[in-house]
């Protein structure tokens, strides 16, 4: 197993920049999810490091080796592929096998690998098949075999669960989770479901643009979001983000929105919002921070509810406030209509503010 | 509610006839055009079995009275001269035929991977420029690439016509070998370059194989193509021991008057090689290789 080292990696495609500075560090043993919407630079980072495509500039490095002219194969590094890429016209034993008879193993050796692996991934009775007469979950398996059979400094995993149907997933998540735990694998595994990041990672990479936006565990991801774009990726439903003004009144640092109402700010926010670059500020708050209240209070602000979702756990409850949808998780024994008059309360410990300039998180000091 | 389901089941009936209707008039078109393709090659291999006169009789003998296999026995004697004609013709097609084969093989494979997996500047240009010599009819280029191969001294030699026929099957073989390679995930071949294999060897060990219907339906389009051939060669070679079957088999016959027998005995043993090659390599045809290699 080896550490990975990226070091103010581009790459760019004509005049479009791909990937913009991106420099992380995985660990040895570590497992780090890059998580993004489409066209985020996710895959193509993963190519890179891979050598499937050449660098533009900056440094990869491996182990203690930097490989960027290095072809895949001298790499010390195993893929598995959002398709499985499994070869077709191969027996499951002969795809196991590939990547050892490529290294020129003597056959015994390879046997012994492969007959083994197959024993730890629980496909002892499927050596002879085709990947055609394979499921997808064995498909699945048989990939992750492939990869696991050579014992590689570094796992590269792209996307390779979503082509799974969600039961499955669910299942494969927590064996790809195990199978990390038990070998102390390095694997970087690239998703655009932010909820496997959160789930199975030890550090989540959050990119978008072909920027990295934040780098931490998905815990402090997920309590501390960096800016904008990772508060509304990160959980689910969405963070809820809506565009206010700073102001003062009575002596206190309040937040007015155009709808008329205002929210009074506890002494700290009052404090991340004196460090705004603009009175234009942002309010992020989960769903679960925002308390719901069918009578008038003191402090809470009036709404109307929209739409009404039960999930059973928990009742989503979606509302607009200055022109955001707003999202309330409710117990489900609260009963709410659409239309109906509520208040909102916010949560100042646990409520986000954001610039509207920088679109970055606004801190206390 | 009677007459509601009854008016179900006229109209489901209704639907049903017109369908058959499509499916029988289907059939009919199928079994006409069977016989259009068909009956001529029965015809042949009956009148190649026939003795020179029994072929010339009218009302046609529908079977002959007697047949007999003196044409393929002439035909195929090496002691004779008519047997010496038509094996050395045989000989002749068969050797232009295998090289314009090999060589497109060669030339296409190669040619069509990198269409379909590199960018490179030009490459839509190059692309369409290969089908260029497909959108005007071969006559065309007739003179023009006689006076070529004059100027590079290969007229009457076997290579003026497999560069000829290189020149007309490789734009199709390209293209065909291209839309193979398409179909071809490029996740196996980065798979195999990780797995430890080279890009060369990532081509050969795992795209190769899978490419194989493609290559062996471009083989066989290569080789009827120039096995068949009749205007180039009937240009490009004079000498008699030099031509190809097309060529060969019209100009001797036509030299020793009507010879319909033995004529139609040597055009079913020139298809015999075609229809062989075909009968063996069929299932590659129809062999869908890649099927279960990705979940799409």
């Amino acid at each position: 197993m080896a550490h990975v080292v990226l070091k103010d990696l581009v790459k760019t495609y004509g005049s479009f920049k791909a990937v913009n500075d991106v420099s992380l560090t995985v660990n040895d043993g570590e497992f780090v999810a890059l998580v993004g919407p489409s066209g985020c630079g996710k895959t193509t980072t993963l190519n890179l490091v891979a050598g499937l495509i050449s660098v533009t500039s900056g440094d990869i490095v491996i182990g203690d080796r930097v490989v960027n002219d290095l072809d895949p194969k001298d790499r010390d590094i195993a893929m598995v592929f959002q398709n499985y890429a499994l070869y077709p016209q191969k027996s499951v034993y002969m795809n196991l096998a590939f990547p050892l008879q490529m290294r020129k193993l003597p056959k015994d050796e390879i046997d012994r690998k492969v007959r083994e692996a197959a024993r730890v991934l629980d496909m002892t009775q499927l050596l002879e098949r085709k990947p055609r007469e394979l499921s997808g979950g064995q498909q699945q398996r048989v990939a992750l075999g492939r990869a696991l059979v050579r014992d590689p400094a570094v796992f590269l995993m792209d996307e390779p669960l979503s082509n799974l149907d969600a039961k499955l997933r669910v299942q494969m998540r927590s064996e790809i989770k195990r199978f990390h735990q038990d070998l102390k694998a390095t694997i970087i595994y690239v998703t655009h479901d932010q909820l496997e990041a959160v789930t199975m990672a030890d550090r989540m990479a959050v990119m978008n643009g072909g920027y990295l936006q934040q780098y931490d565990s998905p815990a402090q991801v997920f309590a501390h979001p960096a800016n904008m774009f990772v508060a509304s990726f990160v959980g689910s439903p969405a963070m809820s983000l809506i565009p206010l003004e700073a102001s003062t009144a009575n002596g206190g640092a309040v937040l007015t929105s155009a709808e008329g109402w205002s929210l009074a700010l506890s002494p700290r926010n009052a404090q991340k919002v004196a460090r705004a670059t603009t009175r234009k500020v942002v309010l992020g708050a989960r769903h679960s921070t925002i308390k719901l209240h069918k009578s008038a209070i003191a402090g809470a602000i009036p709404a109307k509810a929209y739409t009404v979702e039960p999930t059973g756990d928990v009742t989503f409850v979606q509302a607009f406030l200055s022109g955001a949808i707003v999202n309330i998780s409710v117990s489900p024994n609260v009963a709410v209509a659409p239309d109906e008059q509520i208040w909102l309360e916010f949560d100042q410990e646990r409520m986000h503010l954001f610039d509207s300039e920088t679109q970055m998180a606004l801190e206390a000091n | 509610m009677s007459t509601v389901s009854e008016t179900i089941s006229r109209g489901r009936s209704a639907r049903r006839v017109r369908i058959d209707g499509w499916r029988w008039g289907g059939r009919a078109f199928l079994v006409f055009m069977l016989l259009y393709t068909a009956l001529p090659m029965i015809w042949m291999l009956l009148t190649s079995i026939k003795s020179g006169f029994a072929a010339m009789q009218f009302p046609p003998q529908w079977w002959p009275d007697q047949p007999t296999l003196d044409s393929y026995q002439k035909l195929l004697d090496p002691q004779n001269s008519v047997g010496q004609d038509f094996l050395r013709f045989f000989w002749n097609s068969l050797i232009v035929s295998t090289a314009t084969t090999i060589l497109s093989v060669i030339v296409a494979v190669p040619a069509a991977y990198a269409f379909s997996r590199f960018t490179f500047p030009g490459r839509n240009f190059l692309f369409f420029a290969v089908l260029l010599r497909n959108m005007f009819p071969a006559v065309i280029f007739l003179v023009p690439l006689f006076i070529l191969m004059r100027a590079i001294g290969l007229v009457n030699t076997h290579g003026s016509l497999v560069l000829t026929y290189l020149t007309f099957g490789l734009p199709l073989a390209i293209w065909l070998l291209k839309g193979f390679y398409d179909n071809i995930p490029v996740q196996l071949e980065q798979a195999a370059r990780i797995d430890g294999a080279t890009r060369f060897q990532a081509f050969v060990l795992i795209v190769m194989p899978l490419s194989a219907p493609g290559i062996i339906a471009t083989a066989i389009y290569s080789f009827i193509g120039a096995w068949n051939e009749y205007i180039y060669a009937y240009t490009f070679l004079s000498k008699n021991e030099q031509l190809t079957l097309p060529v060969g088999i019209q100009r001797f016959f036509s030299e020793n008057t009507t010879d319909f027998p033995g004529l139609m005995a040597a055009s079913f043993m020139m298809s015999v090689p075609v229809v062989v090659l075909f009968l063996l390599l069929q299932r590659y045809f129809v062999r869908a290789l890649t099927e279960g290699a990705v979940k799409h």
